[in-house]
């Protein structure tokens, strides 16, 4: 396929605690990464899975690609251009690029402008146009994602969560954006209304061929829209690769858990309730606290083993050439995932 | 002499039955009907959802049922609500407050429905003297540590001792459970007992509800927005719409082949398969504003098979093959 439009290479991000007890304590600075080298890229076209639980990062990953935090390490291509984080032409650029949609459509919109105002925000080099030229902008953007313009003129609070969710993506279509991060954009809505949004996002992929990073933590809706798929794990991506292949056969013990714990119509099997989840690992493999495959070597640090159609970052892969086809599914072992 | 045998019919064997139930939320200048009619039973050892989206009326229904409602602004206007054959709603304050005595509820957020200020142990033990005031306090000790261990919870000393926000949202969940469980209720409400869990944690929690349905719960009304959630738990289902049970039958047929326009719509909407397998079968339109309800049937301007009858006259909920019941003109 053609050239990655995005690609993001050992973006590491850390944030500052504090930790300062009243005036006259001793001021303790202590860094915790919220990201690990991560690496990932993107193609035209393309919809990006990135899926994982509470802590792990996705919200901040989303943030730092639209330049929101500032990474500590990290080494960005955009259209084959290398991007310097720390220098604000090149972070106005990847604004420039690379669109939002926030998972709170409440507080992503400000309720004291009217919609079209709103959306108006994401039309850059507005003082070039006329105002003709940017109603025309406005409308052109409302009708993409299905909004009544009946609705322009009104305030973010007179609309339901779904239309507030098409504005914000009206925001970012105004300006011609070809990369759009998606927050866990349906997660605040219902059912319907989410299978509306789904609808939306898939047809104007095709329409506009735009690539969507989409992040969420609904396995289904992972499955639904995209080509590929990262599992991030407390700031680690531990496996990413084509998304039939990690759902049907995955790899990493923890893909296999959170798959095995996925509900779907025709599930029935007995999950375990037993295992309690261990806090993630300081040392070594992050995940070995909580992993039922854990073994010596898992005490260092993995790197990411090249499978194929999928890296996984897991010592059960430790061998030259060998064998791929095992994988630690828990569907087909039965409780083999989840037992102690 | 002749003695009639008492009729066998399906109320002996209903451990909660609610007949009709209507409730309004008043305000200084207007009254919205958030429950319309709603009949639901839940049988002995069975486990029922109540399926609906946002402003459906299910947690309501919920809290209607165990009494929590706050009256006012919320009014009963009809209905009776019948536990064991008693008549436990209308009361005479207008509240069932029912709690503890058979029936108990685990709500969506156990960070709410624990108390900050106490610690678990307390809050354990206080659960513990309503369900047995007269045990003796070492009994009661070990019942609250079985109750934890029974919860799966291995550093029993280590929850005991902490307040419920140092606990993740898998351990809250899990010591409210663990409160309910000392009260051996009858029936258990679980009001969106997994939203907001993470998806391990939830189906762990799941696992552990279904685990101890089998050894000491006898029937459960669960409470979900999320069809999968129910389909993995409950024997029977009530899909609701806008206030209104709009469909009800055992969960494997609702799921194979759903009655109602809104069901099937609501089927639909859950993803399932993989990329480019198509869209997803979902009709325009949210749901409606109990404020402004359209006329006739309430689904009825995002149904595609809408007639003029559907504009103008509500459905009722008639009774289909396979005891399964349907309000629809469709199935006239």
């Amino acid at each position: 396929m053609n050239e990655p439009i995005l690609e993001v290479e050992n973006l590491t991000v850390q944030f500052k605690r504090k930790t300062k007890l009243f005036k006259a304590g001793r001021e303790q600075e202590r860094w915790k990464k919220v990201l690990d080298s991560i690496s990932f890229n993107i193609k035209q076209g393309e919809t990006f899975g990135i899926v994982g639980e509470t802590g792990s990062g996705k919200t901040t990953l989303a943030r730092t690609l639209v330049g929101i935090y500032r990474p500590r390490e990290c080494r960005i291509r955009l259209n084959g251009k290398h991007l310097d984080l720390n220098k604000k032409e090149d972070v106005l650029l990847l604004r420039k690029n690379i669109g939002i949609v926030f998972q709170d459509p409440v507080g992503s919109l400000n309720p004291r402008v009217t919609v079209s105002e709103i959306i108006s925000e994401g039309i850059p080099d507005q003082k070039k146009l006329s105002e003709r030229q940017m109603e025309a902008k406005i409308m052109e953007a409302s009708e993409l994602v299905e909004l009544p313009g009946s609705k322009l003129e009104s305030f973010p609070t007179e609309l339901s969560g779904g239309e507030k969710q098409r504005v914000s993506l009206a925001r970012t279509l105004v300006g011609g954006k070809k990369i759009l991060v998606l927050d866990e954009p349906t997660s605040s809505l219902d059912v319907s209304i989410q299978a509306q949004i789904l609808n939306l996002l898939l047809r104007l992929k095709n329409e506009l061929s735009i690539s969507y990073i989409f992040i969420t933590h609904d396995l289904n809706v992972i499955k639904h829209m995209c080509e590929r798929v990262a599992v991030l794990y407390y700031g680690q991506i531990l496996e990413q690769g084509n998304t039939y292949e990690i759902f049907e056969h995955p790899r990493h013990p923890y893909t296999a858990d959170l798959i095995g714990a996925n509900l779907s119509f025709t599930s029935n099997d007995g999950f375990s309730a037993a295992r309690e989840s261990g806090e993630p690992s300081r040392e070594g493999c992050i995940y070995q606290n909580s992993c039922s495959k854990k073994f010596l070597q898992c005490e260092k640090p993995p790197p990411t083993f090249d499978l194929g159609k999928t890296l996984v970052k897991c010592w059960l892969y430790d061998y030259a050439g060998g064998d791929h086809g095992e994988s630690v599914d828990g569907r087909n072992g039965g409780s083999n995932g989840a037992s102690d | 002499m002749f003695v009639p045998t008492p009729p066998k019919d399906n109320l002996s064997s209903n451990l909660l039955e609610v007949r009709g139930l209507t409730v309004n939320f008043e305000t200084v200048d207007r009254s919205v009907e958030v429950l319309r009619d709603v009949s639901i039973r839940v049988g002995k050892e069975e486990v029922v959802g109540v399926v609906g989206e946002s402003g459906s009326g299910k947690s309501t229904l919920a809290q209607a049922i165990i009494g929590v409602l706050d009256i006012p602004p919320a009014r009963i206007t009809g209905g009776i609500v019948l536990f064991q054959g008693k008549e436990i709603l209308p009361s005479s304050d207008g509240k069932a407050n029912f709690r503890g005595k058979g029936i108990n509820m685990i709500f969506q957020e156990p960070l709410t429905s624990l108390n900050p200020v106490y610690s678990v142990h307390d809050q354990m033990e206080e659960a513990v003297n309503i369900a047995e005031p007269k045990m003796e306090k070492k009994e009661k000790e070990a019942l609250i540590r079985n109750s934890l261990r029974e919860v799966m919870i291995r550093d029993v000393d280590g929850v005991l001792n902490v307040y419920p926000h140092q606990l993740s949202g898998g351990m809250r969940q899990r010591v409210s459970i663990a409160m309910v469980l000392v009260q051996k209720p009858n029936l258990l409400i679980l009001d969106e007992p997994t939203t907001g869990l993470d998806l391990i944690v939830q189906r762990r929690i799941i696992g552990l509800i279904m685990s101890l349905k089998k050894e000491i719960l006898s029937s459960i009304l669960l409470i979900t927005h999320d069809l999968e959630v129910a389909a993995y738990m409950c024997d029977r289902v009530y899909v609701m719409y806008a206030g209104k049970v709009v469909e009800s039958g055992s969960m494997k047929d609702v799921l194979k082949k759903p009655l109602h326009p809104y069901t099937t719509m609501l089927k639909n909407s859950v993803p399932e398969g993989y990329v480019n397998e198509g869209t997803l079968k979902v009709s325009s339109g949210a749901p409606p504003d109990l404020r402004h309800l359209p006329s006739g049937c309430a689904f009825h301007p995002r149904c595609q098979f809408a007639n003029d009858v559907c504009r103008s006259k509500i459905p009722e909920l008639k009774a289909q093959k396979d005891g399964r019941e349907v309000a629809c003109w469709l199935y006239e």
